[in-house]
């Protein structure tokens, strides 16, 4: 049989997302790949420079379904620096804690769909339902489950409520039961460690190079990890491992997010003790009335005006759970960032598909892809 | 002389012709004819009729199984605990138009999941659910039941190859490679079954396990063999790689839809069923049970439908907890693996019948 | 180079490439900002790669400043644990840089999103098409002269029509 192109989307059960990935295919073989993407590109960076910068958060969270309050971190930071702004160190452990929540969440989806894809049904079911408990916990401090709008400039909206730390421990018990459960799903399935050793390799020099990060790259054996490398937030007061293997296949990426679900549960409860002994405002007190700050607390208007606000670039780089994510804001002084770029792990990663995917059969493209971990929305902004 | 089906039916007939007779004149010259045909046509629309209900409870069985083991409940709403709800959904796909792609061959397109269905569903005619309740008592019925069963690959190759789709074609490429490969084993592992019994009727293999002991007993080889190949067979969910969601979509049925979608999808239960029908018949005693539990009437209908689900169940359970193997691995295990266990069966087999494994025959209906 | 540090490594690059380069005033969050002509580029970034360790791509993007238009590069070292910040400035009329792709394969696709949304050039690229807009599409939308339209404003035009 000769060599034939298929389209593998957009709409099609491995793509996770809307996206069109092109393989060439000579019988069963992959001998090409073309990836496509940009169905589901909204514009966003064009609509941030028409938009203050609180309201752009809104926007942030429509980049990423499963990881929506990374981003808005992501952009905040790069706002704050951009603006010259400083939040309370509160602020900064509500947002680490939402950071690793968030990563747990999106690890847990990953998980889910990872050995969905694979063929294994019933984790998906039961990754599903666990994931449910931490956007309940999300819902209960930020009022949204998937679509936050949380994050402002100069800190976070509100404050974590009563109680809501107890809880939090509670899931976070739940979550070291069922860990240690999801891995024996897996690593004692023949068929699992079959489908996913040696596929998919991408060694660390291509990763690298490519500019492949997260998961994939620690899986490859290079040990980076921003929230340690580059420390941002409160991260160096946090006690972590960097999880990092040695086999640049699926089963490698599978290790790794793991192992890093395992590590967010750790820095969450380390976060909640410091929220329990320290409390304080979760808002920076000056902040720029023209970035769109709605319901300033009582007697802590002490905005600065937008005239003369000095101008400032502000650039911010933090670990996502798909990798690193960027994010560069230009502040000329105007209430709306002059020009707002983000980058997204999973734009490279994507781009690289076509390194990792030759050379494996039709059947380990969704094993392949799943390993990635791919989020359509932020790859196409 | 034990009643069949067909006797039954046959008496049946008789009387109504007996009845009606009179007022058709000149019906006497083919009476008898006339009774062996309508008779043969009330066995097989209760066939029919029994094993669609039957395919359609294995459907509610699966979902509420794999609803168990998946933490939730499965279907709930149509009828007591969704027992209705395969009924619904088969009515929703039946009122869709019928419709073929454009680009598709028409007459392969629908001729290819009709003719799947068609000739799964006739196999049930010759698998006997109780004692000669079957179409007759065929001296040869597992031979043309497995012959038939392996029909499945050519029909299927000729709906994905006319419905002009990549998918369906890689599909149904992946399910000839697959059925042929797994036809072997499925067939030696029979062969063993054979060797030991000496016939090709059902009847007589289930009379065999009931004087002397099922053959899971002495075959448990054969019986894995046979198991496995059957997952292949019926295209479950290690082994369900022709329809492999993940990355194809939906196979070589990805271009269907409505009443021919239900067709491929009936056709698969069907199997599966028919799967499960002979793992029961060939390894599990069929519907004799130990202790004389099978001697009340009607009581072999019930053990044999008890075990065709307990096996299904276990069908269930491997599809809820296994993923998919790919495709060079699944041939690897066909012809690598299953192949070499088959003929080590076979000679376990043959060594049992020199060694004098009691082989009592049955008498003959 | 093990005792690789930016207080070499930028002296080096400047002495190398004369006046080619600029160093910027850096900011906190970076490494530090440097400024490249256009047709130095590659050499640069073969430098940076080679010798600096700035092994890793992460970021091309572009301004479009209406004057000029300036492309970003962010690079990231494993050894210096920051990133590098390039500029590269081009005029706003047929705007073009040369491709990094050489020398780090991952720009590839950050520069195929800097030509779709602002119209720059890269010379070299294998496979300079657009990203995320459809091909075919006559704007460049980052540009500061693609005017975004509130829905409110649409939806009056639209009953204007």
């Amino acid at each position: 049989m000769s060599e034939m192109w298929i389209n593998m989307g957009p709409q099609h059960p491995m793509t996770h997302g809307l996206w069109n990935l092109r393989v060439k295919v000579d019988g069963e073989l992959i001998v090409d790949a073309d990836p496509e993407i940009g169905y589901l590109h909204r514009g966003i960076e064009k609509i941030c420079e028409y938009r203050r910068y609180n309201e752009v958060v809104t926007l942030m969270d429509r980049t990423c379904y499963v990881a929506g309050i990374a981003w808005e971190q992501l952009y905040i930071m790069a706002a704050e620096e951009a603006l010259n702004i400083n939040p309370p160190p509160r602020a900064e452990y509500v947002r680490v804690l939402s950071q690793e929540l968030q990563r747990l969440s999106s690890h847990v989806m990953w998980y889910a769909a990872y050995v969905q894809d694979i063929g294994l049904m019933t984790p998906f079911l039961y990754g599903m339902r666990d994931r449910d408990l931490i956007l309940d916990l999300f819902q209960s401090y930020t009022g949204a489950r998937m679509t936050y709008e949380f994050m402002r400039v100069g800190g976070v909206r509100n404050d974590v409520p009563v109680g809501f730390t107890d809880r939090c421990r509670k899931v976070m018990d739940w979550f070291d039961q069922r860990l240690p459960e999801y891995e024996k799903v897996c690593d004692n399935s023949t068929i699992f460690l079959e489908r996913t050793k040696g596929i998919g390799v991408l060694k660390a020099a291509d990763c690298v190079n490519d500019g492949v990060t997260g998961p994939m790259l620690r899986a490859a054996g290079v040990d980076r990890d921003l929230r340690r490398d580059r420390p941002y937030s409160v991260y160096p007061e946090l006690d972590f491992d960097v999880a990092v293997y040695d086999a640049p296949d699926c089963y490698g990426r599978y290790r790794v997010r793991m192992e890093e679900m395992k590590q967010s549960v750790r820095i969450v409860r380390q976060v909640l003790d410091w929220l329990d002994r320290n409390p304080g405002p979760v808002l920076a007190e000056k902040v720029p009335r023209f970035v769109g700050t709605p319901s300033p607390p009582p007697g802590k208007e002490i905005y600065v005006e937008r005239r003369g606000y000095p101008k400032g670039r502000g650039f911010s780089a933090m670990e996502e759970p798909h990798g690193e994510a960027m994010a560069y804001i230009i502040n000329e002084g105007a209430e709306h960032p002059y020009r707002a770029k983000l980058r997204s792990p999973v734009f490279v990663n994507i781009a690289a598909s076509k390194d990792y995917l030759v050379g494996y059969r039709v059947s380990d493209i969704p094993a392949i892809m799943g390993s990635v971990d791919i989020c359509v929305g932020e790859s196409d902004r | 002389m034990v009643e069949t089906l067909y006797s039954v039916a046959h008496t049946l007939v008789v009387l109504l012709l007996g009845l009606l007779g009179p007022l058709v004149p000149g019906s006497g010259a083919y009476g008898p004819f006339l009774a062996v045909w309508l008779s043969y046509l009330v066995v097989g629309a209760l066939v029919f009729a029994v094993s669609l209900v039957n395919v359609l409870v294995f459907i509610w069985w699966e979902r509420k199984l794999l609803g168990r083991f998946m933490d939730r409940r499965g279907a709930m709403h149509v009828g007591y605990a969704g027992l209705l709800q395969n009924l619904a959904d088969g009515l929703k796909l039946f009122r869709k138009q019928p419709f073929s792609p454009r680009e598709a061959d028409d007459l392969g397109y629908y001729f290819g999941p009709t003719a799947y269905l068609v000739i799964s569903i006739a196999i049930l005619g010759f698998l006997p659910i109780s004692f000669g309740f079957s179409g007759g008592a065929v001296p040869l019925s597992l031979l043309v039941a497995l012959a038939l069963f392996s029909f499945a690959p050519l029909f299927i190759f000729i709906a994905s190859w006319s419905s002009n789709n990549k998918y369906s074609l890689i599909g149904g490429m992946r399910t000839a490679a697959q059925l042929v490969a797994y036809e072997i084993p499925l067939l030696l592992s029979v062969v063993a079954v054979v060797a030991l019994t000496g016939s090709f009727d059902l009847n007589v293999i289930v009379g065999d396990q009931a004087a002397n002991g099922w053959f899971a007993v002495p075959l448990i080889l054969g019986l894995i063999i046979f198991f496995i190949a059957m997952l292949a067979e019926v295209e479950r969910i290690p082994f369900d790689l022709p329809e492999a969601e993940a990355e194809l979509v939906e196979g070589w049925s990805t271009e269907y839809g409505g009443m021919l979608f239900a067709f491929t999808m009936l056709g698969d239960y069907v199997r599966a069923l028919i799967g499960s029908y002979l793992i029961v018949l060939l390894f599990l005693g069929g519907w004799s049970m130990p202790w004389g539990l099978s001697s009340f009437p009607l009581s072999g209908i019930v053990f044999f439908q008890l075990k065709t689900y307990a096996v299904f169940a276990i069908f269930i359970w491997v599809r809820a907890s296994l993923p998919r193997v790919r495709t060079d691995q699944l041939l690897q295990i066909g012809w690598k693996r299953m192949l070499p266990l088959a003929m080590v069966n076979i000679i376990w087999a043959l060594a049992l019948v020199v060694w004098g494994y009691p082989v009592i025959h049955w008498p003959a209906l | 180079m093990t005792d690789l540090t930016l207080a070499t490594l930028l002296p080096a690059l400047e002495s190398r490439f004369g006046p080619d380069v600029k160093v910027l005033p850096s900011r906190k969050e970076v490494l530090g900002v440097v400024q490249v002509k256009g047709e130095r580029l590659v050499e640069v970034a073969r430098f940076l790669h080679d010798q600096g360790t700035f092994t890793h791509c992460a970021l091309v993007s572009g301004v479009d400043w209406i004057e000029h238009i300036e492309v970003l590069y962010h690079l990231w070292s494993d050894a210096l644990k920051g990133y590098l910040e390039l500029t590269v400035e081009t005029a706003p009329e047929e705007p073009h840089v040369p491709s990094v792709t050489s020398v780090w394969r991952g720009a590839n696709w950050h520069e195929r999103e800097t030509w779709d949304m602002l119209g720059v050039r890269f010379d070299g690229h294998p496979d300079l098409r657009r990203v995320l807009m459809p091909e075919g599409y006559r704007f460049h939308p980052l540009r500061k002269s693609f005017e975004l339209h509130e829905p409110e404003e649409l939806e009056v035009k639209a009953r204007h029509v």
